[in-house]
């Protein structure tokens, strides 16, 4: 048995991105499920599943249900852990739907990262049990320190030097310059990258995510039914999970290189497709690097050349390998890597209005990709028909 | 949280003797009994070959840079900046990499990946002893 097109996201919800939403986090979640349940033409009585991923400020799933006022709930995750369970609670979705322990399943992330919680800290007590007490004394704790820490011995060992950085938050402002959704929408120069002040070394500002309140919903059922619903099927070809190791795992030698190049030989021989078949890529990125290491890790180049192939515009707006199309965590904003997701579905769809990929038929999303906690996951997108 | 901002270690039962290790100035790992596998952090069951039978060696103290990061933002109350955080490969194990204080330049200035260095002790405002790392002699 396999999963392969045997689950489909039918509807896409999201709320508006502000650095101020000024209503509860569950408010936030019930909009953009609302949204997402509209979208599918199904009523909130309709949804049989709830599932979201979680660290920091949420929506629990249990509120969520209770909210939607889902009688006989038949499927729930309410998983922990950051972005690199973003794509994997829409994987876990469609793998219920898809063996008939539910029939559909909503999925959000909802999040008032910037009024209300903070991810990872600054003034607020950071999680220092498990492999976080070995380093959160130092001070060392929050996620652009811990993803500092890889992206050092990444630029060294491949000669990476810090424009390559700037250029990808230069692309993905290009690309969120045509979202109107987007955050963060004035087009970006290497000089304001480079005059941008350090966070981190090698972090500057440009570097990070923005924080923001949000949320983003998807509806999940199977394939069979999707075929009687209103808006095109975005079948899930492949749904991976990887990783398993961390900056402490006894077992990792090779700090530079990510759980995705493990996952990679997985996940395109499941979905039955590969790299040259992906016609847009939705990479998680809290940060800058991630971006880079991702196209190397899942085989859209070889190691150490991502710099340079940013660099000649091929991610960006007109290049022929479109990356964060929406402008990702960096200008979009951060709803925790669902928004890439959401955004895969837009593209996949003919949705994305004046940055639509001309027929796009073949997406990757991808979530954080291991390098905090050690887990990852990644779904292929395929438009139906 | 601490009194001066810096967040506190939490040991736990694997972790509670390394830590005292530590306090008394003594950096440790474990050893596993069956196939001599060096390990660290502290853990119950050998992932190399599958053994809950271990014990605690010292380790050598020496090791190589892996990587470090610059604070230049305060991310913690009382946060002194710039500071360095390092991470750094022991030689008794070339997949552990332990992280600690920086005894060099608080600006990175001098640090490469690869520099040899050795570990030290500090106790910080709050009494927790912790590693501090400088370049080898």
């Amino acid at each position: 048995m396999t999963l392969r097109d045997r689950a489909a996201i039918v509807g896409v919800g999201w709320t508006e991105y502000s650095k101020n939403s000024g209503v509860s986090t569950l408010a936030l979640a019930l909009r953009a499920i609302a949204a997402a349940l509209e979208d599918a033409g199904l009523a909130l009585g309709d949804a049989d599943g709830v599932a979201c991923h979680r660290v920091g400020d949420s929506a629990p799933a249990f509120a969520v249900a209770q909210s939607l006022g889902i009688r006989d709930l038949r499927f729930h995750v309410d998983q922990f852990g950051g972005g690199s369970n973003s794509a994997g609670v829409v994987g876990l979705a469609a793998m219920a739907v898809a063996t008939g322990v539910a029939d559909c399943v909503v999925c959000w992330r909802a999040i008032n990262a910037r009024s209300e919680h903070r991810m990872g800290g600054t003034g607020r007590a950071p999680l220092v049990e498990g492999e976080f007490q070995f380093q959160a004394p130092y001070g060392f704790a929050t996620p652009p320190q811990q993803f500092a820490m890889y992206t050092r011995a990444y630029l060294d060992a491949y000669a990476v030097p810090p424009e390559a950085l700037g250029q990808v938050a230069i692309a993905q402002r290009a690309w969120a310059g045509q979202n109107e959704r987007a955050v963060m929408r004035t087009p970006i120069t290497l000089e304001d990258y480079l005059a941008s002040r350090w966070i981190v070394e090698p972090f500057r500002l440009l570097d990070c995510c923005l924080e923001t309140d949000a949320a983003v919903a998807l509806v999940v059922t199977s394939a069979d039914r999707a075929a009687d619903l209103r808006r095109v099927p975005v079948l899930v070809s492949g749904a991976v999970f990887g990783g398993g190791h961390t900056l402490y795992s006894n077992g990792r030698q090779d700090l530079t290189i990510s759980a995705a190049a493990e996952m990679a030989p997985r996940l395109f021989a499941s979905a039955g497709v590969g790299p040259s078949d992906i016609d847009v890529l939705e990479l998680y990125d809290a940060f800058t690097p991630l971006v880079l290491m991702q196209l190397e890790d899942y085989g859209f180049c070889a190691k150490g050349e991502a710099a340079g192939l940013v660099a000649s515009g091929a991610t960006g707006p007109g290049g022929g390998l479109p990356v964060n199309t929406h402008g990702g965590h960096l200008s979009e904003g951060y709803v925790h890597g669902l928004n890439h997701v959401a955004e895969a579905v837009s593209q996949l769809r003919g949705d994305a209005g004046p940055r639509q990929i001309v027929g796009a038929e073949v997406a990757l999303s991808t979530g954080q990709p291991g390098y905090v906690a050690g887990t990852s996951s990644a779904l292929v997108l395929r438009r139906a028909g | 949280m601490s009194d001066t901002g810096t967040p506190l270690p939490v040991f736990d039962r694997d972790s509670r003797p390394w830590w005292e290790a530590v306090a008394r100035h003594e950096l440790t790992m474990q050893v596993c009994e069956r196939c001599g596998r060096r390990r660290w952090p502290p853990r119950a069951l050998c992932n190399g070959c599958g053994s809950f039978s271990w014990r605690w060696i010292a380790a050598s103290g020496q090791g190589t840079v892996a990587s470090w990061i610059v604070n230049r933002h305060p991310f913690f109350p009382g946060m002194e900046v710039p500071s360095v955080v390092v991470m750094v490969r022991l030689d008794d194990a070339d997949d552990v990499v332990v992280p600690g204080g920086w005894g060099g330049q608080p600006d990175g200035s001098g640090l490469r990946i690869g520099l040899p260095v050795q570990v030290g002790y500090e106790e910080n405002a709050d009494g927790v002893t912790l590693l501090v790392w400088r370049p080898a002699d």
